[in-house]
C-alpha cells in the first residue's frame, strides 16, 4: 500500500515536474524568437547602416591645407608672405575634466573670454572627431614660457605652428592686399570640395577677399584609421592639396610709395593705370591701416581703426562716390562733337552767371565775371562752366546718362577688389524713384559741370582718362598681372567712337589745360616737357545758400571742396593714365595735379 | 571455484570486458555533452584571443581555467547523488557566511565588493553561490517523501533573499537577478504551489517603485538607457549602441577573424568579458552566431534529457534548475548585448573571460553529470 502511493506520488512528482519545465521553456522560446529577429534587424536587414556607423568610428578623414599663396609685385618681390606663430590647441576628446582644464589654462595664460567663447563655439563645428580646436592663436613668447613649464598638467593641449600673414610693406598696399579674418563657418558656404579649419582666416577686404578661392588652394585629405581613444593606428590614405598660386600685381612699388607719402595728411584716393592695358600701377586711398593689425589680432591697434573717424578701412579709390565735377567735361564736349550739337569754333559768350529760360534759376561759373568768349578748346583749357551750362541744356539729361553708362559710369569697371561702387548716372526716373521729384532743367545744368547728382568712383575716372590717353579704347583696370605662371589677359572695357581730328583737338586742349598760361594746371608746367595732358576738377561738397559768403565754406574745413585731377602722359604715346582726387582739398589746380605730376616725374625718369 | 583471481584478472572482467568506448562512456557519462561543451570552449578560447587584443596572457590563464574546469567536471560525474544529495542542504551556510565576508573583508583594488582575495587567487563568492543555492534547496525541498509543507517553502524563500539581498549590497544588480533565479528555480520545479507563486509576483511588483528607489544611481541609469540608447551616444548608451554597431557591422559572414574594427579598436566596451558576444558577431556574423546558438541549443537540449530522464526527485530539480540557470545566463547576456535589456554585468557562459564563472559553469555540468550516473547505478 505504502509501496503504491509512494509511485503514484511519484509518478504525480513526474507529470507536475514536466509541466513546470514546459511552464519555463515557453518564456524562453519567447525571447529566442525576439533575440533572432533582432539578430537579423541588425545583421541582415540594417546591415549597411551598421556598416557605416562602424566605419564612422574607426575613420578619420583629417583635411590638409596648402599654405596660403603668397603675394607679390611684377618683379616677384614679396609683398604679403606667411609666418610662423605659434598656437595653443586642444583636443576635448582627450581632455579629462574640459571645464577644470580651460579655467586653469585661462588663468595661467590670460586667456581672453572671446577665445573662450571662440572655443565653446567650435565644439559643435568640428568636422571630424578628435579636431583639436584653437585656445590662443598667436602665443607670446610669455604664454609659450608659462605653457612649457606647466604643459605635463594639461596632456591634450599643445602647441603647434601656425601660419599667418604678413604684410612687408605695413600700410603701403593695404587697400589693394586688404586683410584676414576669423572665418564665419555659418555665413561662409564652404564649396563642395572646400571647408576651412574652424580658426581659419580667410580674406575679408582687398585682394585677399578677391582670390580668396585662388589664394586658399585646396584641401587634401589624410584618411587614417584611430582607436576608440583617438590614437592614430594606420593611415589608409592621402590626397596631397595642390599648391596655392602666388599672385603678382601690377603694382609699381616706387609709383605707390609716391603715392602714398604724398597723400599722408590728406583724405582721398591716388590711381595710376596702364592705359594700354588697364594693369594698375599704383592705387592710394588714404588714410589706410596696417593689415598686419588684423591678420595677427593687435587687439588694441584694431580698437584704434575702428575708433578713427576718417574710416581708414573704407577703401575710396573703389567704394567712393565723388561728384566728377570739372573732369566729366572732355567727355561731355565729345558728346557734343558727336552729336553734331557743337563744333570746335562753336562759341559762347561766358559772362560768369548762366541763367535757365524756364524757371530763371541762376548758376554761376567758378570764375568771377566769366572767360569772356569761349569755343570748346578754351573751355577745357579754361573750365568755363557757362559753356557746359549751355551744351547739357542742349544735349539733354537722357542723351547724357545714355553716353556717361555707356563710358562706365553707373556701374562697376571690374577691378579685382571687393565691394566697388557704381556711382550714379542720374535721368528723369532714377531722380523721381529716390526723390519723388520730377527732373529739372536745372538738374541737366548741374550735370554739364559733373555735379549735382552725378557721381563716379576714382575707379572709373581713371579709367575714363585712360579711354582719353588711348584715344578711345579703355581697358578694365586690374590689379593682378600674373597668376601661378597664368598671365592675366588684358580686356577691353569701352570705346569711346569719335573722330580723329576730334582725338587731337581734344588732346591739344588737355595738353594746353598744363603748358597754356591760361590752363587750369599751369601750376604744373614745366617748359621742358610737354608730354602731360589733364584735366582738373573741384567738386562743390555743399552749395551756398542765400547771402552766403564762398570764405565761409572755406573755413570750414568739412564743406570744403573736393580736389580732383585726371590725367596720362607722356604724350604722343602715353603709358600711365592718372587720376587723384583729395577730399575737401580745395583746389584741383593747386592740391591734386602736383601730387600727379610728382608721379608722372618719377614714373618717366624711371622709364627713360 | 575457490581458485583465486589474480588482481589483474579481476579488474579485467569489470572493465576490460566492455568495449573502450564503453568505459569511455562510463566516465565522461554523456559524450555528446562533453564534446560540445569542449567545442563551444575551444570556440570561445578564439574569440577571446581576439576579444582580448590577442593577449597571450589572457587565453593561457583562461585556458588553464578550462582545463581545471574540465578536470573537475569529470571528476564531480564520477560521483553519485545519494553522496552529497544530503549533505548540500547545509551548504546553504558556506553561502552567506562567504557572502557575508566579501561584505566584511573585500578584495582591495576593486571599486565594488564582489571579490574575496585568499592571497594565490581571488574569486568572486556570488558566483560559488548561485550553484551552492540549487544544490542546497534541491536537497532541501526533496529530503522528505511527504507533501512539503508551507513553512518548508517559506525557510527557502527567506534563505533566497537573504542571499541575493548580499549581493545587492556588493553592489551587483545582474548577478543578484542570477541569484535569485537561481534560488527560484528549484523551488518553481519542486512543484511550489502556483498560488503562492502568482501572491508572490504581484507583491513584488506592488513594491517595485520602493525597489526601483532602493536601486543605485548607476543602476537607474542603466534601465533608462536602454529604452533610450541614442539619446546620449557618447554617454551611458555608448556600450549598447557599440555592441550594436559590431554585430550590425558584421553582417551574414562576418569582418573575418580579428578583422573586426569594432573589437580590435576597442569601440566595443568589455569586449573580452559582457560583450565578448559582439566581437563574435562583427568577426564571424550572422552565421558565427548562429553556430554559437546551436551549440547552446544542444547543450540546453542534452542536459535537459537528463534531467527528464533522472530517476530522483531530487537529480530532476537539480538538473532542471542548473540547466535553467545556464540557459538564463546565455539570454540575459546576448539579450544584453543585442539592446534588449539593460546592461546588467552578465558574462556569456563558457566564453567570456572570468575564472570563477568558467569554474562554476563546468562545476554545474558535472553536477548534471553525476545526475546521469546515479540514474545507471539505480538500474
Amino acid at each position: 500500500m505504502d509501496v503504491i502511493s509512494n509511485f503514484d506520488q511519484k509518478k504525480k512528482n513526474i507529470s507536475l515536474y514536466k509541466r513546470r519545465v514546459i511552464l519555463l521553456i515557453i518564456p524562453f522560446l519567447v525571447m529566442f524568437l525576439v533575440f533572432f529577429l533582432q539578430i537579423l534587424n541588425l545583421s541582415v536587414f540594417n546591415n549597411s547602416i551598421y556598416e557605416t556607423a562602424s566605419e564612422n568610428n574607426r575613420i578619420i578623414n583629417i583635411p590638409i591645407y596648402s599654405t596660403r599663396g603668397l603675394i607679390r609685385d611684377e618683379n616677384e618681390n614679396l609683398i604679403v608672405e606667411n609666418i610662423v606663430h605659434q598656437k595653443l590647441i586642444i583636443v576635448p576628446e582627450k581632455t579629462i575634466d574640459l571645464a577644470t582644464s580651460l579655467l586653469e589654462l585661462q588663468d595661467l595664460l590670460s586667456i581672453s573670454d572671446k577665445d573662450i567663447l571662440f572655443f565653446r563655439r567650435s565644439l559643435s563645428k568640428r568636422t571630424y572627431k578628435y579636431e583639436p580646436i584653437t585656445l590662443v592663436r598667436n602665443l607670446s613668447t610669455e604664454q609659450i614660457a608659462k605653457y612649457s613649464i606647466n604643459k605635463e598638467r594639461w596632456p591634450s593641449v599643445r602647441i603647434e605652428a601656425n601660419l599667418v600673414r604678413q604684410a612687408l610693406d605695413g600700410p603701403l598696399y593695404s587697400h589693394i592686399i586688404g586683410y584676414m579674418g576669423q572665418v564665419d563657418t555659418d555665413n561662409i558656404s564652404d564649396s563642395g570640395d572646400f571647408k576651412y579649419k574652424l580658426d581659419a582666416l580667410i580674406g575679408k577686404a582687398g585682394i585677399e577677399k578677391f582670390y580668396e578661392n585662388i589664394l586658399r588652394g585646396s584641401v587634401g585629405y589624410k584618411t587614417v584609421e584611430a582607436d576608440v581613444h583617438g590614437v592614430l593606428v594606420r593611415q589608409l590614405s592621402k590626397v596631397d592639396p595642390l599648391k596655392a598660386p602666388d599672385l603678382f600685381l601690377s603694382i609699381d612699388k616706387d609709383l605707390q610709395s609716391i603715392a602714398r607719402e604724398s597723400m599722408i595728411g590728406k583724405s582721398g584716393a591716388v590711381i595710376a593705370m596702364d592705359p594700354k592695358s588697364g594693369f594698375i600701377k599704383a592705387l592710394v586711398s588714404f588714410p589706410d591701416y596696417d593689415p598686419v593689425t588684423f591678420n595677427q589680432g593687435q587687439q588694441e591697434s584694431l580698437k584704434a581703426i575702428m575708433k578713427n573717424k576718417n574710416s581708414p578701412l573704407f577703401n575710396r579709390a573703389v567704394s567712393g562716390k565723388y561728384p566728377p565735377a570739372s573732369t566729366i567735361k572732355p567727355f561731355l564736349g565729345l558728346l557734343g562733337l558727336n552729336k553734331s550739337l557743337i563744333d570746335w569754333e562753336t562759341s559762347v559768350e561766358d559772362n560768369g552767371i548762366f541763367q535757365v529760360k524756364e524757371d530763371g534759376r541762376v548758376f554761376k561759373g567758378w570764375k568771377e565775371g566769366g572767360h569772356g568768349e569761349v569755343n570748346l578748346t578754351k573751355a577745357i583749357i579754361e573750365s568755363s562752366d557757362v559753356y557746359f551750362y549751355n551744351l547739357a541744356l542742349k544735349l539733354k539729361i537722357n542723351e547724357i546718362s545714355d553716353f556717361l553708362k555707356s563710358i562706365g559710369f553707373n556701374s562697376i569697371t571690374g577691378i579685382d577688389l571687393d565691394n566697388e561702387q557704381t556711382g550714379t548716372v542720374p535721368d528723369q526716373n532714377w531722380k523721381l524713384g529716390q526723390t519723388g521729384s520730377s527732373w529739372y532743367v536745372g538738374d541737366t545744368v548741374n550735370i554739364g559741370i559733373g555735379q549735382g547728382y552725378l557721381t563716379a568712383t576714382p575707379i572709373q575716372l581713371v579709367v575714363a582718362a585712360s579711354a582719353l590717353a588711348n584715344k578711345g579704347k579703355a581697358y578694365k583696370p586690374k590689379l593682378v598681372k600674373r597668376i601661378g605662371s597664368n598671365q592675366v589677359k588684358k580686356e577691353l572695357l569701352y570705346t569711346i567712337e569719335t573722330s580723329k581730328e576730334n582725338w587731337t583737338k581734344m588732346e591739344d586742349a588737355l595738353i594746353s589745360v598744363i603748358s597754356s598760361w591760361n590752363g587750369t594746371a599751369h601750376n604744373i608746367y614745366e617748359l621742358d616737357s610737354n608730354r602731360i595732358a589733364g584735366k582738373t576738377g573741384t567738386a562743390q561738397t555743399s552749395s551756398l545758400q542765400e547771402e552766403e559768403e564762398y570764405s565761409v565754406i572755406r573755413a570750414e574745413s568739412s564743406r570744403r571742396d573736393h580736389a580732383l585731377f585726371i590725367g596720362y602722359g607722356p604724350i604722343p604715346d602715353p603709358s600711365l593714365a592718372i587720376l587723384v582726387i583729395v577730399e575737401y582739398g580745395e583746389s584741383g589746380s593747386a592740391v591734386a595735379a602736383p601730387i600727379a605730376k610728382k608721379l608722372f616725374d618719377s614714373y618717366f625718369t624711371k622709364k627713360l | 571455484m575457490a581458485r583465486l583471481r589474480p588482481l589483474e584478472h579481476t579488474l579485467n572482467t569489470r572493465l576490460g570486458e566492455v568495449p573502450y568506448s564503453k568505459k569511455l562512456s562510463s566516465i565522461l557519462v554523456d559524450i555528446p555533452l562533453i564534446l560540445s561543451l569542449i567545442v563551444t570552449l575551444v570556440f570561445g578560447l578564439f574569440i577571446l584571443y581576439s576579444a582580448s587584443g590577442q593577449s597571450d596572457l589572457m587565453i593561457t590563464r583562461q585556458g588553464i581555467y578550462v582545463i581545471f574546469g574540465i578536470i573537475f567536471m569529470i571528476s564531480i560525474a564520477q560521483f553519485q547523488a545519494k553522496t552529497y544529495q544530503d549533505m548540500a542542504t547545509h551548504l546553504i551556510w558556506v553561502a552567506i557566511s562567504l557572502l557575508v565576508i566579501v561584505l566584511i573583508i573585500p578584495a582591495e583594488g576593486y571599486t565594488t565588493n564582489r571579490w574575496i582575495d585568499l592571497g594565490f587567487i581571488s574569486f568572486q563568492p556570488s558566483e560559488i553561490v548561485r550553484l551552492i543555492l540549487p544544490l542546497s534547496i534541491a536537497s532541501f525541498l526533496t529530503r522528505k517523501r511527504t507533501r512539503l509543507l508551507l513553512k518548508d517553502w517559506l525557510i527557502v524563500i527567506l534563505a533566497i533573499f537573504v542571499c541575493s539581498f548580499l549581493v545587492i549590497k556588493q553592489p551587483d544588480l545582474g548577478t543578484s537577478i542570477i541569484i535569485i533565479t537561481a534560488g527560484f528555480l528549484p523551488v518553481f520545479l519542486a512543484g511550489f504551489p502556483l498560488f503562492y507563486l502568482f501572491s508572490f509576483f504581484l507583491i513584488f511588483f506592488l513594491m517595485s517603485p520602493f525597489l526601483w528607489g532602493a536601486l543605485k544611481e548607476y543602476q537607474k541609469q542603466r534601465i533608462i538607457t536602454l529604452f533610450n540608447p541614442d539619446a546620449d551616444p557618447l554617454g551611458a548608451g555608448w556600450n549598447i549602441s557599440q555592441s550594436k554597431t559590431a554585430i550590425g557591422s558584421g553582417g551574414i559572414s562576418g569582418k573575418g577573424y580579428l578583422e573586426g574594427t569594432q573589437s580590435q579598436l576597442d569601440f566595443i566596451p568589455e569586449s573580452h568579458s559582457d560583450f565578448i558576444f559582439a566581437v563574435l558577431g562583427e568577426e564571424f556574423g550572422f552565421i558565427g552566431i548562429l553556430f554559437l546558438i546551436i551549440l547552446y541549443a544542444f547543450i540546453f537540449y542534452r542536459c535537459l534529457k537528463i534531467a527528464l530522464n533522472s530517476k530522483s526527485e531530487f537529480g530532476r530539480v537539480l538538473v532542471g534548475s542548473l540547466t535553467f540557470i545556464f540557459i538564463i545566463y546565455v539570454f540575459i547576456n546576448i539579450l544584453m548585448v543585442v539592446g534588449i535589456i539593460p546592461v546588467v554585468g552578465v558574462p556569456l557562459p563558457l566564453i567570456s573571460q572570468g575564472g570563477t564563472a568558467m569554474l562554476i559553469h563546468l562545476l554545474s555540468f558535472g553536477f548534471i553529470l553525476s545526475i546521469k550516473r546515479s540514474n545507471y547505478d539505480i538500474n
